[in-house]
């Protein structure tokens, strides 16, 4: 067991420091703010398309599609460097994380050669079309439909807590095709579609974050359905594998309280019982990371995860609530403006436990899978 | 980075596998507090499991994981701080205690070498007989007892004292680690049988979840335990004993509100784990201590 980085690890981490101390703008922390703003939308095009340029936007991607097939633990240093000043990458971390991997095993060549490429330049910009006003944690009750047609599928419904709906050029989007789980299909479909409909929804994550996405009568070519139709469930584990510990929230929690300990000091008010509460906070800090850790580990040696993902994802909701605590109890000025990069930390801390997968729903993977104690009943 | 177990290391946690399936149950006799088996000490020493810390290959990670895994045992012996801390004390006499100053604490009545803290100095002593004064009414789950007096303590340099705390801290978060783990075990087969309305109470979402966080408190013990001892770091070592202590501070609870009466018989052995931790939940200062020293090797204050 070793815990070190390898010489090449730490050199990497320097290049993606140097990058990032290069290319942030002197108001980056005032752009930082809800992680759906136009402002920031806009900057992440040109910072990812920055990072494309060097070669640092998708390194664990292969070759063919503009990588380097870098192991795991490349894209996650990376990941962890981004999340540390607060993801300048926008909404792009998900063509990172696992809409660009998802469709090169799942897609056709035409929706590769269309999605992939300007992924791997930092040129789009994703939403993802799944939960709905009835089917949040219950994804499999969604309603919006599909109906295959002589011109193709026409898509009826509505989608909802959609994040980054308001700029995203395409939607991952769920629709039911037939009934059950195996009557779900996923589509690509271009936000500029007639019959798409987005309202934004004013939010405490801050501006421009989630919203609601109409699909009156949108008529999409049988070639925007990605996999075969009933595959979406198949696709679905595989997505929200690389999403549960794609997403190193813990280096932005880290860094905050690391930041929120210094202003602290600065005012003489880190005292010893303000220091045992920042001690919780950096344990669970520590811990989340070594969860992390683990499962970029087995990953990287191909080894399947199980609940260990859930256990990871629980312990980072843990991690970054503490961190939030501590921000509001020791310093309330935060969320008055004062540190933007302390409210950007806690708009983004507060969707941890919902976004992805609810934390209510890891306990249950915890308890079933890993714990092993009988099922509730259904 | 690597977070597996190496060949060498893996083999002795297959070792210690074998040897724990023989300590895996209490008799069915016993309804008491300290379940001390002499026999776990024997074949241990007699396997050199004490040394595994300074064996290269091996290291404090071995220890430390084999501390876990044995504290998960119904059955407890002065393990942690002979493996955990051969290589710092060097040829010292085991078994070994550790206690705040005249409180009483764990195996002092056995220990050969008793390491003594008394607020900012760490000495060592050898009590004779004479010198120690059992504590047979505890309601922790070791054998307790105090020295009488601090006469015969030899105190200890700065460094020295420093780097004792530290694997103190190390194998307080290693042990507590395997307690909790024993708890949780403990707790889901008794959630898995017992029925209530109908159904096993693990069936019920409330009880789940609860169970579901503290394995997810008991997981983040043992990888910040596992990583100090790879470390050895103080800044390691106190933020893995703070987390020890304050998840065992939730999880003690927990686990006897979730078995119910049947948790409070000493026929279940719930309380083997649970008042051993409680054992562990003042030592080297408490929560109260631990961040103290995270403030002073992590928060450089």
């Amino acid at each position: 067991m070793d815990f070190s980085w390898t010489e090449q690890q730490l050199k990497f981490r320097e290049r993606v420091k140097s990058f990032i101390a290069a290319n942030l703008p002197e108001n980056w922390e005032e752009i930082a703010h809800g992680p759906g703003s136009s402002e920031q939308t806009e900057f992440a095009k040109t910072f990812c398309g920055r990072l494309a340029d060097e070669g640092l936007l998708v390194p664990h991607w292969p070759v063919e599609w503009g990588g380097e097939a870098a192991d795991p633990w490349k894209a996650f240093i990376l990941a962890e460097e981004m999340w540390k000043v607060g993801e300048p990458r926008g909404g792009q971390y998900m063509n990172v994380n696992w809409i660009g991997p998802i469709l090169m095993k799942f897609g056709s060549q035409a929706q590769q050669r269309t999605y992939i490429p300007p992924m791997g330049r930092g040129e789009s910009l994703w939403c993802q079309g799944f939960s709905e006003p009835e089917a949040g944690s219950d994804l499999a009750s969604l309603r919006t439909k599909a109906e295959l047609e002589e011109d193709g599928y026409r898509i009826n419904g509505q989608k909802i807590w959609t994040s980054y709906a308001g700029d995203a050029d395409t939607c991952f989007l769920l629709a039911r095709t037939g009934s059950g789980k195996s009557g779900i299909s996923i589509f690509l479909v271009p936000m500029d579609t007639v019959g798409i409909t987005v309202r934004q929804i004013p939010s405490i994550i801050g501006e421009g974050d989630i919203h609601e996405v109409f699909f009156d009568d949108v008529v999409v070519p049988e070639s925007a359905r990605l996999g075969e139709e009933g595959q979406a469930w198949e696709i679905i584990g595989a997505v929200l594998s690389l999403e549960r510990v794609g997403i190193p929230r813990f280096a932005l929690a880290r860094a905050t309280l690391s930041r929120a300990i210094d202003l602290l000091k600065q005012s003489g008010r880190f005292t010893p019982s303000v220091i045992e509460q920042a001690t919780r906070a950096k344990a669970a800090c520590e811990a989340a990371c070594l969860f992390s850790y683990r499962i970029i580990d087995q990953r990287a040696k191909q080894i399947p995860t199980g609940a260990e993902a859930s256990v990871g994802r629980y312990s980072t909701v843990n991690c970054e609530r503490l961190v939030a605590e501590f921000v509001v109890e020791h310093l309330p000025e935060s969320l008055c403006g004062d540190y933007p990069m302390l409210l950007a930390h806690h708009q983004r801390g507060i969707v941890a436990g919902i976004a992805s997968g609810a934390a209510e729903i890891q306990l249950n993977n915890i308890a079933t899978q890993y714990l092993e104690l009988p099922r509730e009943p259904r | 980075m690597d977070l597996m177990l190496n060949k060498d290391q893996a083999a002795v946690q297959e070792a210690i596998e074998a040897i724990a399936l023989d300590f895996s149950s209490s008799p069915s006799d016993f309804h008491g507090f300290a379940l001390v088996s002499p026999e776990l000490d024997k074949v241990l020493l007699e396997n050199g499991f004490f040394e595994i810390a300074t064996i290269p290959e091996l290291g404090p990670v071995s220890a430390a994981v084999t501390v876990e895994r044995l504290a998960r045992l119904p059955y407890t012996a002065e393990t942690a701080l002979s493996m955990m801390l051969s290589h710092v004390l060097g040829e010292v006499e085991r078994p070994i205690a550790v206690v705040d100053g005249l409180r009483p604490g764990r195996f002092v009545r056995e220990a050969k070498t008793v390491i003594v803290v008394d607020d900012d100095r760490i000495g060592l002593c050898h009590p004779g007989p004479s010198e120690v004064e059992d504590r047979p009414d505890a309601l922790y789950a070791y054998p307790m007892a105090n020295l009488v007096s601090l006469d015969g303590v030899y105190w200890l340099s700065d460094a020295e004292r420093d780097r004792i705390k530290t694997w103190l801290r190390i194998a307080l978060a290693n042990e507590m680690a395997g307690l909790l783990q024993g708890a949780i075990d403990a707790t889901v087969a008794h959630l898995s049988i017992r029925k209530q309305f109908g159904r096993p109470l693990g069936a019920f979402q409330a009880l789940r979840h609860r169970l579901a966080e503290c394995t997810v408190l008991s997981e983040g013990v043992r990888w910040l335990a596992v990583k100090a001892a790879w470390s050895g770091d103080a800044g390691d070592a106190a933020l893995a004993a703070y987390h020890a202590q304050d998840a065992a501070t939730r999880v003690i609870y927990d686990v006897h509100q979730m078995s119910g009466a049947m948790g409070m018989t000493l026929e279940m052995d719930l309380h083997l784990w649970t008042y051993r931790m409680k054992a562990l939940l003042s030592e080297l200062g408490g929560r109260g201590g631990q961040a103290q020293a995270v403030g002073q090797h992590v928060f450089g204050v």
